[in-house]
């Protein structure tokens, strides 16, 4: 049932020698959300999406899904998940309904639910145009959307999308976007991992930020926002002849700087403070070439916890 | 769709979709039937150069000359007027033995007492031997002849051996020799590389986490792989046998009710090995090459192309801990003794073992490689 707690994670620590790849992490995935897992590369994203998956295993903690104990009942786990990777797992000699026919057969699928799930395939996922034509003759985007259809043929309650739109072109990444929009209209629960902050405050519902195998934060990107990336401010820019009067008007506002050729204001309620900005400036002949609100974003979040640059770090 | 069903339909698509691999698949065998048709085809096998060298010049000697001509084995060259040539062209090696008739040869025929020099060219081990035991059988043989042709009664010999009819009747040549084990090629190079390879293959193209992360069982995953490998064995069987049946045309008992199954045990026990190779190569190339390798150097221990008694001692002892030498012993049993069930009964049993505890083995690794993976 959507805001149940679907998985559960305590105490997951997970070592490879001497490196701690995973350090006591916990948190919680509730029934029908779109949950981010964020952080650069060797944060242990992966490594977590994978002990999920039953690829690894884990020293310490405890993992349940839908009530399921990891340990014990991995084998049904893996049946409650769909599991889409940063590669393309198809087999290129066949065809991409060949290649849904063998997922299907993995999970035991019968015929009649088979051909209902390639029919939600072709309409969610949008596969008809090349259902029938081999992986070897898609474009990358093609071969991205069959690979998600393919991870989900078993109608898995659970999505675990890893680094998903690596390497794509923006426009290929929209439209993955949408997609994964439109599986949380089908009641999915989508957990995914990704370097690009701006995605993940665009997509996710709630997003756990991953620093060295722990999680340094996790909550709605807009709470994140407020609490650890700051507040919002207002950019102004106007005639170069009038920035010294514009800043001598402005001055009464809190955190008024020059930045180069723009004016920078803090302000708690941006909407409020830009109104009278744009006013006062227009009541003493000050020309207002640009006016904006800058919003914290999941970067100036990420850089505030960790003190360096996410998106510097992404492939 | 079962799991096992539907990895064995992926492998077997994926194989009739490679082209380099069905290709080679039906050109591996056709290549080799033919190679092994020119060679055992024909009627007589063997055909070597002697020199004779004859210093008593009878019509006896010259009978003897032409007489060995005859048999088809040889070819003589008379080098009565040269010596020294017949040395230098068996050093050469255009001639493998030199015969050499010396003075009063046909006089001491009559006194029991005649003998020729034979110098054989020693540095081919096989040819030496035809050369050498073929001619001693032809000057034995001449003299029976001789002796009763003068004295008009057969030349008997302290002991007399009595050979028995031969298996079906006939005599059985070396195609009826190499046909059954012919037929054990794709039990090595089709079972077993094939099986290495399709764990391989999944490895590499990263597929296999796909399957590891379903929640198919690791024996469903191997089963499913043993079905496809078993089909391209099956393939790759076929056109062996259809091929030596129409080419080679040998004279065996194609009991296809006990064939078929010894070959399956055959290609299980091949199977089971490959698994094994696959999951502890530790990188893809070297599973590979570690198979193919194997697969070369197994074809010589458990009989194919000649008799486990060519080798010495310790490798027939190790011929003998490989399954394939079974099944190989049970085809040539059925093929040319006519063997029934019952006499099968211990090269089956032994496949039959060594299959479950290969398998069982393929199993246990295969589950300690993806969990270390």
């Amino acid at each position: 049932m959507k805001g149940e707690i679907i998985i559960e994670i305590n105490g997951l620590t997970k070592r490879y020698g001497e490196v701690t790849a995973l350090d006591s992490v916990s948190f919680s995935v509730e029934e029908g959300e779109i949950f981010g897992l964020l952080g650069p590369n060797g944060a242990g994203k992966t490594t977590l999406m994978e002990i999920l998956c039953g690829l690894r295993r884990f020293d310490e903690g405890r993992v349940t899904v839908r009530g399921f104990d990891l340990m014990k009942d991995a084998y049904k786990i893996r049946s409650l998940i769909g599991f889409c990777t940063q590669e393309t797992l198809l087999y290129d000699l066949l065809s991409v309904r060949e290649n849904f026919a063998f997922s299907a057969s993995l999970y035991s699928l019968d015929h009649k639910k088979f051909k209902e799930r390639v029919e939600f395939s072709t309409k969610v996922l949008g596969v008809e145009e090349f259902l029938n034509r081999r992986v070897q003759q898609l474009s990358g985007g093609m071969k991205r959307r069959a690979n998600l259809a393919a991870a989900i043929i078993h109608d898995p309650p659970i999505v675990i999308l890893d680094e998903p739109t690596v390497g794509f072109d923006p426009a290929i990444k929209r439209e993955f976007w949408d997609l994964i929009k439109n599986l949380k209209g089908t009641d999915k629960t989508v957990l995914l991992s990704t370097h690009d902050m701006y995605e993940a405050d665009e997509v996710c519902d709630r997003v756990a930020i991953m620093e060295k195998g722990k999680i340094a934060a996790l909550d709605k990107p807009r709470v994140l926002k407020e609490t650890i990336g700051g507040v919002a401010s207002i950019r102004v820019r106007v005639k170069a002849n009038q920035t010294k009067q514009a800043l001598a008007v402005l001055k009464e506002y809190n955190g008024t700087q020059r930045e180069d050729d723009e004016i920078q204001i803090v302000a708690k309620d941006p909407w409020k403070t830009m109104t009278e900005v744009s006013n006062k400036l227009a009541s003493k002949g000050i020309l207002t070439e640009k006016i904006e609100i800058v919003e914290p974003t999941l970067e100036d979040v990420f850089i505030k916890l960790s003190g360096r640059k996410l998106s510097g770090d992404s492939q | 769709m079962n799991s096992i069903i539907g990895i064995a339909v992926k492998d077997i698509k994926v194989f009739f979709r490679e082209k380099g691999t069905i290709f080679w698949t039906i050109a591996f065998p056709i290549l080799i039937m033919l190679l092994f048709t020119a060679i055992f085809g024909r009627e007589i096998p063997f055909n070597a150069n002697v020199g004779v060298v004859d210093y008593d010049h009878t019509p006896v000697t010259a009978s003897i000359m032409t007489g060995l001509n005859s048999t088809g084995v040889f070819t003589v060259r008379n080098f009565t007027d040269n010596p020294i040539k017949a040395r230098e062209e068996l050093n050469a090696t255009t001639v493998r033995a030199v015969i050499t008739i010396p003075k009063n040869f046909t006089q001491n025929l009559y006194f029991q007492n005649a003998s020729v020099s034979l110098v054989v060219d020693e540095t081919n081990p096989d040819v030496a031997r035809l050369c050498r035991d073929g001619i001693k059988t032809y000057f034995s043989e001449y003299y029976k002849a001789f002796y009763y042709q003068i004295y008009g009664i057969n030349y008997t010999t302290p002991i007399t051996v009595n050979e028995e009819k031969p298996v079906m009747g006939q005599a059985i040549g070396y195609k009826e020799y190499i046909v059954p084990g012919m037929l054990c090629y794709p039990l090595l190079f089709s079972s077993m590389v094939v099986a290495t390879g399709a764990i391989v293959y999944e490895r590499e193209k990263g597929t296999l986490k796909k399957i590891r992360a379903s929640p198919a069982r690791p024996l469903n995953v191997l089963f499913g792989k043993t079905l496809a490998a078993l089909f391209q064995t099956a393939v790759s069987i076929l056109i062996m046998a259809l091929l030596a049946y129409f080419l080679l045309a040998p004279t065996l008992n194609w009991n296809i009710s006990l064939l078929v199954p010894i070959m399956f045990l055959g290609s299980i026990n091949g199977i089971a090995l490959g698994l094994i190779i696959s999951c502890v190569g530790r990188a893809p190339q070297e599973a590979s090459n570690a198979a193919t390798t194997i697969a070369i150097v197994l074809q010589f221990f458990i009989g194919m192309y000649f008799p486990a008694e060519y080798l010495p001692t310790y490798l027939q002892q190790i011929g003998s801990i490989i399954p394939m030498t079974y099944a190989a012993q049970a085809i040539r049993s059925v093929m040319i003794r006519t063997a029934a069930l019952n006499e099968l009964f211990q090269p089956i049993l032994t496949l039959v073992i060594s299959a479950v505890i290969l398998y069982v083995v393929g199993v246990l690794l295969y589950k300690r490689w993806v969990e270390k993976e």
